[in-house]
């Protein structure tokens, strides 16, 4: 469905035209403090009055639970099968054999998790959760987004984040919001990759997201496989597990030769097949057969080079640049 | 000084070996205190959550009823039910006037407010966190009350504690709707006015003390259920 809103209705500080929420999809609702992220959430569940007020389960942006345990915490408001799932949830999220506790004794990561295990539990249709992962230590946030993969289920879903790991580990569609006004929305990848203008593209930054299945594990490290290319990145993918790569576009280098690229793991031969300057930088698209790495190089860089679109390049990532996450 | 230590010897005799009089006195106190508690607090605890979380109309009204009521003067309360009970007024035929009941009634209307209030007060107090959460969680109106008010214990235990106080430490409208009748209608402020009046003042110290025992501990009571258990 398309929204239309504007909040207040008078002056309005949020003003978005035909912001598109699907059922069954997931979309990260991305932008930088003060864009009016939390203010369009809030409109969607109606606690703030004025917006539609959708029939949705709710996560708000603090974290607060109730004087009590934590198992009382997870059930409230909910029957009793949708409270076992929620203490499910929470026993996947590490809070299992922890339900007599009192809530009063838990870190902010701890407090997360059991508002969100509740928050997915809630049989409501559409789900929206306002920063879910912001207190969640970054190395368990492709595990805790998983979980939300599955919480969320075949529902519709609004995460809103300013985090683009967050991002790219929760959604599958990005609407980015600056200033009150939606500036571009679309798939994920594409988003991430192609900002609209400069200004999504300072907020947003230019990365690549590809998708892909993991191939094997090597410590911190893993190598996914995208359409017969192999992506070495940092994260805990298993073998046959559906993943993405994220990387920065800044992160990319891009070589004139075949030759050496000294302790570079990841190197993609290709052709340039579209060249994009910018004020600053220049956006590169080097089409290396199943992907396009999109490669951001200073102008300095490009007419010293002499690249131009067909030349053949190689481009080459640090695997400690590019992040492996569990897709959903 | 001498007058003062003959007061206190007298107010010490009084207490240490009590008629049945006094006794009289205080269970009427603790009875007609007890019930318009109960009776305000469960009026007014629900109206403070509703002014507090609920979005309806009239409900600036509302706020501004509470506000008057909390200060409301007593003997004028009195007064006004007294009107409303006379043989000749318009309930005058229910028989309630100079009786226990009216003196419940009047107490119910003054500290129903103050129940209101405080729990208003101490339910806002819970923070913008814990209210958004609490709209988010999907429950009825209801179900919302009950999770604020166990959220704000500590606050509505005070509410409880404030009509007590207010409703035990009351002359005005008692002794206006009650009459202040012996064995019947007088409980212990009533007492010390009448026997001040009459100039034997050990007798009122003694009722003074007790009221101030009783509201001792009823405060500390109340402040124990209130206290975090968790």
């Amino acid at each position: 469905m398309r929204v239309s809103l504007r909040y207040p209705h008078r002056d309005p500080v949020l003003r978005l035209e035909g912001l598109e929420l699907v059922e069954g999809r997931r979309t990260v609702v991305f932008g930088p403090n003060g864009a009016g992220k939390t203010t369009l959430l809030r409109l969607l569940a109606g606690t703030l009055p004025g917006g539609p007020g959708w029939d949705a389960a709710y996560l708000p942006q603090t974290t607060h639970l109730f004087r009590g345990t934590i198992g009382w915490n997870l059930g409230l408001g909910l029957d009793t099968e949708r409270a076992v799932l929620a203490a499910r949830l929470a026993a996947r999220l590490g809070m299992g054999e922890r339900m007599s506790e009192p809530v009063s004794r838990l870190s902010g990561g701890e407090r997360q998790r059991v508002a969100l295990a509740r928050t997915l539990a809630d049989p409501r249709p559409w789900v929206l959760l306002d920063e879910p992962l912001t207190h969640i230590d970054a190395e368990d946030r492709s595990e805790v987004a998983g979980v939300i993969a599955a919480g969320v289920g075949d529902r519709g879903a609004v995460i809103v984040t300013h985090d683009l790991e967050t991002a790219a580990a929760s959604g599958s569609h990005m609407a980015v919001l600056l200033e009150g006004r939606l500036r571009q929305q679309g798939a994920l990848g594409k988003v991430v990759s192609a900002p609209d203008d400069p200004q999504v593209a300072s907020v947003v930054g230019v990365s690549n997201l590809w998708e892909g299945v993991g191939l094997f594990r090597s410590g911190a490290f893993a190598c996914l496989e995208v359409g017969g290319l192999r992506v070495w990145g940092v994260g805990a993918i298993g073998k046959g597990v559906a993943g993405r790569a994220l990387f920065r576009g800044e992160a990319v280098a891009v070589l004139r030769t075949d030759g050496s690229a000294g302790s570079v793991r990841n190197r993609w031969a290709g052709t340039i097949a579209e060249i994009r300057r910018g004020g600053r930088w220049v956006e590169l698209r080097v089409d290396v057969g199943a992907a396009v790495v999109t490669a951001v190089i200073t102008p300095g860089a490009m007419d010293e080079m002499g690249l131009s679109v067909g030349a053949r390049v190689m481009a080459a990532v640090k695997a400690s640049s590019v992040r492996l996450l569990a897709a959903g | 000084m001498e007058f003062l230590w003959e007061v206190l010897v007298e107010a010490f005799r009084t207490l240490t070996a009590p008629g049945p009089r006094l006794g009289l006195v205080v269970a009427l106190t603790l009875m007609v205190s007890a019930l318009s508690t109960l009776i305000g607090t469960v009026l007014g605890i629900p109206v403070g959550v509703a002014l507090a979380l609920g979005r309806f109309r009239g409900r600036r009204a509302l706020g501004l009823v509470v506000s008057v009521g909390m200060g409301f003067p007593p003997v004028l309360a009195g007064l006004l039910l007294l009107l409303v009970f006379w043989r000749s007024g318009p309930l005058g035929g229910l028989g309630l006037i100079f009786t226990p009941t009216a003196m419940v009634i009047a107490q119910v209307a003054l500290a129903a407010p103050i129940a209101a209030g405080v729990t208003a007060g101490a339910v806002r107090g819970l923070g913008a966190a814990c209210r958004e959460q609490l709209a988010a969680l999907g429950l009825g109106r209801i179900g919302r009350g009950v999770v604020a008010i166990r959220e704000a214990r500590a606050g509505v235990a005070a509410a409880v504690a404030a009509c007590f106080g207010r409703v035990v430490a009351e002359v005005g409208a008692v002794l206006v709707v009650g009459g202040n009748i012996v064995g019947e209608t007088r409980v212990l402020t009533t007492l010390i006015v009448e026997e001040s009046r009459q100039a034997r003042f050990g007798a009122a110290v003694a009722a003074g003390v007790v009221l101030l025992v009783i509201s001792l501990v009823v405060n500390v009571a109340v402040d124990r259920l209130g206290r975090e258990r968790t």
